[in-house]
């Protein structure tokens, strides 16, 4: 009972009316949890007292939808007295059954501001807050849902998938998800949801965001049930039509499965540029360098630091890509975005967005239709310790510099910035970045290319290396965003490749055979402590020197050669930075080395020779 | 099974069955020693991480270092106890001598020879290559806070300051005012879990702070609360970076009687006591 005690410090969770029964709960279950959970313990827990402390700040104590909350959130969240439920294994138009439900709570609804609760509430809380869900609807007092059945998976293939993408084509999903996938559809601008907010049609290329679950079953599951509320219909009734059949909807999920990456990307801190030694630098969006070239996540938030705030980014993530020829480096960035900014198919939707999301901040969109931005954010100087700007565009006392893009302007410039929107662009005499961007298929891509080194002291130099610090910021000006009203990430760390050091070809076979001579040492050692070596004779001892002697020549031989070969690769690299006179000194010294490895060799060889 | 006994035979031990092995293979202290070292490292390496769950806390992977912090402290034990009195040490030197010496262990010396080289350049290998890990960051969680602040233009004193709130009005209010104040601004990084597991935070490098979390307000008094509150990221000193916090200054949004409030939010939300100040005097 201590616990119970311990918990209500100030005397408030006896006036909260939810707490004691909270806290009781709690005890008991640490206790019971190890054993059993008896039934009757459950029936104990208040669902509606869980509700009014974990769900009503969203979904209002009335369970309209509308709690404190709501207005931050695109999608809302759920309305409950409609009883319109995305998340079901049942028909299109039924209740979702009570597993259905606690589904959703378990494991949240991913893409949206709905966290999943397992970690939160204990089982107990979380059926009890089931059973009270359905309270708020009259249609939940009939006979409970019936489940479909939805049979097994079929099994994927590129068979699976080729058949899949024909379904795509023939049911019209591109209508709305786009031809690849993103989204961008003919009907997107148009879409509302059942309580007449806007709502985007799902990236397909991003499963990890899917409302009802990513993998082929959930997608299959969304397919047969549609999402209730939203413009995604259900595909039961052409397969019970007969127009297409029900392995062709399995093919579906699996070709909609296959437009994500097989696993959600993790987050890396540093994007590495890689060194091109045999390629030019890519000076397109297109090269197929950017085929091969390491793809890094950077996701973003809504800007919600400095005034006016913005709650609802369309832009999630940007997938950054880098590589550098010891000269000049270039940078992609592309990310999904429906619309070439400003489009006027976009200006309505854009404005229903920025009426829903509604801000009282001050300076706040009152509407839609600027252009796409993105910006790459670099320190103005790197400091010698770990410091660096604010990672919204710098402060006065340590500025950030930037590389901006615009759809309505070509190319792209450079700016200082000391705060939010106070980027000032430099003058054309000091500009050195080129832009190149391309909007195809839902997704923007754009290509920033710059020397290393402009040989100016406004300008950050790149340092092959060197940790350098970069951060994004997007916008999408059809969804409403301009000025500090944007997506934003913190700083990441660029680093550029460099040619593979020497290091890496001398020191481990010097290490080898340092450790091989040690244990040989050791054993020897050891063996003549034992007295297991004879003295030898004066005719074995002569060989015995003789064949040292040729062992140890063949071996010097080798590890020069060795040597001389890590030294080509290091003149090679040299060259290829740029760097000639590095690859002509390592060029003199691999030359030096090699002949006296040949020498050694040779002489041996000849000395084995003649000594016979 | 062929391939286990002979793997048997080159530790030098004869292949029996399982049952009989356990007591039979550890019979000599070099065996005994390799067995204990064996388990500490498995023990180690997988067995703590099961210990924070048990007093209901995140489990996490042990550092490296930490490791082999701990393996050194098992290996001197072992040391210790080998040494120990001059039979056991010499029964212990006797497997190690003999694959140096013995012409019947002439293949495990050779395996050595070949392995221990290897293993010695592939680390060489490893290390030689350059590192393109980011540059060490240290960040103090929760720095030192001044002694007073400069709130909206006032001056503030920190030092033994209460939250006013806690004796003036209902606090089922303050809760609930704190409650509409945390939804409309905190929610979006902190979650509505208060676990710093909001729809934002997977964007935010370091992640909002878990306020269920034993180690954030459970451990510091109100008055810290309301300055990172008010002050926000860039309110913190250097050794707190704040450059990369996206925490705001909600001193810009919130008047501080919003602030006080969601802080009564935040530890009645999870159950947690703010820590409070002595009271001078009090000793006396």
């Amino acid at each position: 009972m201590s616990v119970l005690q311990s918990s209500s410090p100030n005397g408030l969770s006896k006036k909260l009316r939810f707490s004691p029964q909270r806290v009781v709960l709690r005890a008991l279950l640490l206790g019971a949890s190890l054993l059993v959970v008896p039934g009757d313990l459950i029936a104990q827990v208040d669902g509606q007292a869980v509700y009014d402390q974990w769900c009503a700040g969203c979904h209002g104590e009335d369970g309209a939808g509308a709690g404190p909350a709501a207005n931050t959130m695109l999608p809302r969240p759920r309305d409950f007295t409609l009883a319109l439920y995305q998340v079901r294994t049942t028909s299109s138009g039924e209740l979702p059954t009570d597993a259905d439900i606690l589904k959703v709570i378990n494991e949240g609804m991913p893409g949206t501001a709905m966290p999943g609760w397992e970690e939160v509430l204990t089982e107990a809380e979380r059926l009890a807050l089931v059973d009270y869900l359905k309270t708020f609807s009259r249609f939940f007092q009939g006979d409970p849902p019936t489940p479909l059945d939805f049979g097994r998976a079929t099994s994927g293939g590129e068979d699976a998938i080729a058949r899949g993408e024909e379904v795509y084509q023939s049911v019209e999903c591109w209508r709305c998800h786009g031809q690849e996938g993103r989204g961008d559809g003919e009907s997107a601008p148009t879409l509302n949801d059942d309580t007449g907010f806007p709502i985007f049609a799902a990236d397909l290329t991003e499963n990890w965001r899917f409302n009802g679950g990513g993998e082929v079953e959930e997608i299959y599951r969304v397919l047969r049930t549609g999402l209730d509320g939203t413009p995604m219909a259900t595909f039961s009734d052409i397969v019970d039509a007969g127009v297409i059949t029900n392995e062709d909807l399995w093919s579906l999920a699996h070709y909609v499965r296959s437009l994500s990456p097989e696993e959600e990307p993790s987050v890396e801190e540093v994007v590495t540029a890689q060194l091109l030694t045999d390629t030019p630098l890519p000076q397109t969006v297109e090269d197929v360098v950017w085929e091969e070239a390491e793809r890094f996540y950077v996701p973003l938030s809504g800007q919600i630091v400095v005034q006016p705030r913005w709650f609802n980014p369309r832009v999630d993530a940007v997938w950054v890509q880098a590589v550098h020829d010891g000269q000049e480096l270039a940078l992609l960035v592309s990310w999904g975005d429906p619309s070439e900014s400003p489009d006027t198919l976009w200006t309505d939707f854009g404005g229903q967005v920025v009426t829903t999301m509604g801000s009282d901040d001050e300076g706040a969109a009152t509407g839609s239709g600027t252009a796409d931005q993105l910006v790459v954010q670099f320190p103005q100087q790197l400091s010698e310790g770990q410091e660096r700007p604010y990672f919204l565009q710098g402060d006065t006392r340590n500025p950030t510099y930037t590389w901006t893009w615009q759809s309505d302007i070509a190319g792209a410039f450079e700016s200082i910035a000391r705060g939010m929107g106070t980027a000032a662009r430099q003058p054309d005499s000091e500009q050195h970045v080129r832009a190149t961007a391309q909007h195809a298929d839902g997704q923007w891509k754009v290509l920033f290319v710059r020397p290393l080194d402009t040989g100016s002291a406004e300008d950050l130099a790149l340092t092959a290396g060197q940790a350098v610090p970069m951060a994004f910021q997007a916008w999408d000006g059809d969804n409403g965003e301009s000025g500090s009203q944007g997506a934003v990430s913190t700083w990441y760390f660029l680093v550029l490749g460099q040619p593979t050091p020497v290091a890496v070809y001398v020191a481990p076979p010097v290490a080898l055979a340092l450790t091989l001579l040690f244990g040989l040492l050791v054993v020897r050692q050891a063996q003549v402590g034992s007295g297991m070596w004879r003295e030898p004779d004066a005719t074995a001892r002569a060989k015995r020197a003789a064949k040292r002697k040729q062992l140890a020549g063949m071996g010097v031989g080798v590890i020069w050669l060795g040597m001389a070969f890590g030294s080509y690769q290091n003149s090679r690299a040299g060259w290829e930075a740029g760097h000639a006179d590095l690859g002509f000194w390592w060029a003199i010294i691999g030359g030096l080395l090699a002949i006296a490895g040949l020498g050694a060799l040779i002489g041996t060889w000849i000395h084995t020779r003649t000594s016979k | 099974m062929g391939a286990l006994k002979s793997v048997f035979r080159l530790l030098g031990a004869p292949f029996r069955p399982i049952s009989s092995v356990m007591g039979r293979f550890l019979n000599t202290p070099f065996r005994q020693a390799t067995a204990v070292l064996l388990f500490s490292y498995v023990l180690i390496e997988v067995g703590i991480p099961f210990i924070p769950p048990v007093f209901g806390m995140p489990s996490a992977p042990i550092p490296n270092t930490v490791v082999l912090e701990y393996l050194i402290i098992a290996i001197v034990g072992i040391l210790l106890w080998v040494s120990d009195n001059e039979q056991r040490w010499s029964e212990f030197k006797q497997p190690i001598h003999d694959i140096l010496v013995q012409p019947d262990r002439r293949v495990a010396r050779g395996a050595l020879f070949v392995i221990v080289p290897a293993l010695v350049a592939a680390q060489t290998y490893f290390s030689a290559q350059p590192d393109i890990s980011a540059p060490p960051s240290f960040r103090a969680i929760h720095p030192a806070p001044p002694s007073s602040i400069t709130f909206q233009g006032e001056q503030m004193v920190l030092d033994g300051l209460e939250n006013p709130l806690r004796s003036a009005g209902s606090l089922e209010e303050h809760y609930e005012t704190g409650k509409q104040v945390y939804y409309q601004n905190c929610l979006a990084c902190h979650g509505d879990g208060l676990q710093g597991r909001g729809h934002y935070a997977p964007a935010f490098n370091p992640a909002p702070l878990s306020f269920q979390d034993a180690g954030t307000i459970a451990m510091l008094t109100e008055s810290f609360v309301f300055w990172r509150i008010a002050k926000g990221g860039p309110g913190l000193p250097n050794e707190g970076a704040p450059w990369n916090s996206a925490m705001p200054a909600w001193e810009n949004f919130l008047t501080a009687d919003e602030i006080w409030s969601v802080i009564i939010f935040l530890y009645e939300q999870t159950g947690h006591d703010p820590r409070t100040w002595e009271v001078e005097g009090e000793e006396h």
